[in-house]
């Protein structure tokens, strides 16, 4: 029998300086095919880049902020790119845009930025924890 | 497979520090994927894990790396999503 | 069940260090038990008389003694890095526990977690 499973799934590395990105998303939509649950995608450090709604790759390569995108609307499934990471690398939503006095926001939908507590909970809540670093 | 032995993951090429660390963690009853740039420890025989030894096809493909011996076995995603349900414990490095 | 948290970067040079750091205050401040293990050049973060003004950064030594303050519950060393590094105990912040075989310390801890 299948044992369903609550996935949180972390990452750490950037669209275009890893390889990171595509892992998680290859790896998430594997998880759900076999029927597990991804109960959160958290994004720290240099992985808030793939929330960047500005990424304009060629348009023959792979848009993966796109896609992930995309694949978080399709599965309903909740992304927070981590406050502190967000606000250094200049990833910001309305709220921080506002409270900062910003030219622009630049946060992709369905994201959303939080701090690590978001972390310290989905860890907590789910079976496996899985962390998606850059290479080297 | 016991449930109690760890699930190691590793992305990072031979010469990174990290590789070293990884593999001086392993311990026989231990998993160890290689994965992206972890996957060159194939070509040149970087490895000599004491455990039992997974490669993502994906990157070995993408690199376009033979990876299948006696002691390699190649998986692809949904064989890594098993084996993270397989070990309560996974370490990426 | 506690979550050790690795750090195997140097200060200064990248800010992975950093980010470790907060992700270790967190769990304390949400009073999940938390340790921390550095290894590799990681371990120049527990050299004593950072002085990082000329450098434009906040002292990570000052940002790591804060931490039993925060709840951690233990700072590692990994002592064959340490000696790698030329630090002695006595160039070394207070409180630090050596410890000279690392597949030890990584199977004594439900959760290992790099920041990066």
């Amino acid at each position: 029998m299948l044992n369903s499973l609550a996935y949180t799934l972390v990452i750490t590395g950037a669209p275009w300086t890893s390889q990171a990105p595509q892992t998680a998303l290859m790896f998430a939509t594997a998880a759900l095919s076999a029927g597990h649950r991804i109960d959160r995608v958290f994004l720290y450090g240099d992985g808030v880049h793939l929330a960047s709604s500005l990424s304009t790759p060629p348009s023959d390569e792979t848009h993966w902020p796109q896609q992930w995108s995309l694949f978080l609307k399709q599965h309903g499934i909740p992304a927070t790119a981590c406050i502190a990471s967000a606000l250094r690398r200049g990833l910001v939503n309305e709220t921080e845009q506002a409270r900062y006095e910003l030219p622009a926001e630049n946060l992709r939908a369905p994201f959303e930025i939080a701090g690590l507590g978001e972390w310290v909970e989905g860890n907590q809540a789910a079976d496996r924890t899985l962390y998606f670093h850059g290479g080297g | 497979m016991k449930s109690n032995s760890t699930l190691h993951i590793l992305n990072k090429a031979p010469e990174h520090p990290r590789h070293k660390t990884c593999t001086q963690a392993l311990t026989p009853s231990d998993t160890l994927v290689l994965i992206e740039n972890g996957v060159l420890s194939v070509a040149g025989n970087h490895l000599d894990a004491p455990c039992k030894l997974y490669v993502l096809k994906a990157d070995t493909d993408a690199r376009g790396l033979e990876a299948a011996s006696e002691d390699i076995t190649t998986i692809n995603y949904d064989e890594l999503v098993q084996l993270t349900t397989k070990h309560a414990k996974i370490i990426s490095w | 069940m506690t979550t050790l948290i690795v750090i195997d970067q140097a200060p200064y040079g990248s800010w992975s260090g950093r980010e470790a750091l907060d992700m270790a205050f967190s769990l304390a401040a949400f009073d999940h038990p938390a340790a921390m293990l550095f290894t590799g050049p990681g371990v120049n973060w527990l050299r004593k008389g950072q002085q990082p003004d000329g450098v434009g950064q906040k002292s990570a030594e000052k940002n790591l003694s804060a931490a039993p303050l925060f709840g951690i519950e233990a700072l590692i060393a990994d002592e064959h890095a340490c000696q790698q590094y030329g630090l002695s105990e006595s160039a070394m912040l207070p409180g630090i526990e050596l410890a000279s075989n690392i597949q030890n310390v990584l199977s004594s801890h439900t959760h290992v977690v790099f920041a990066g």
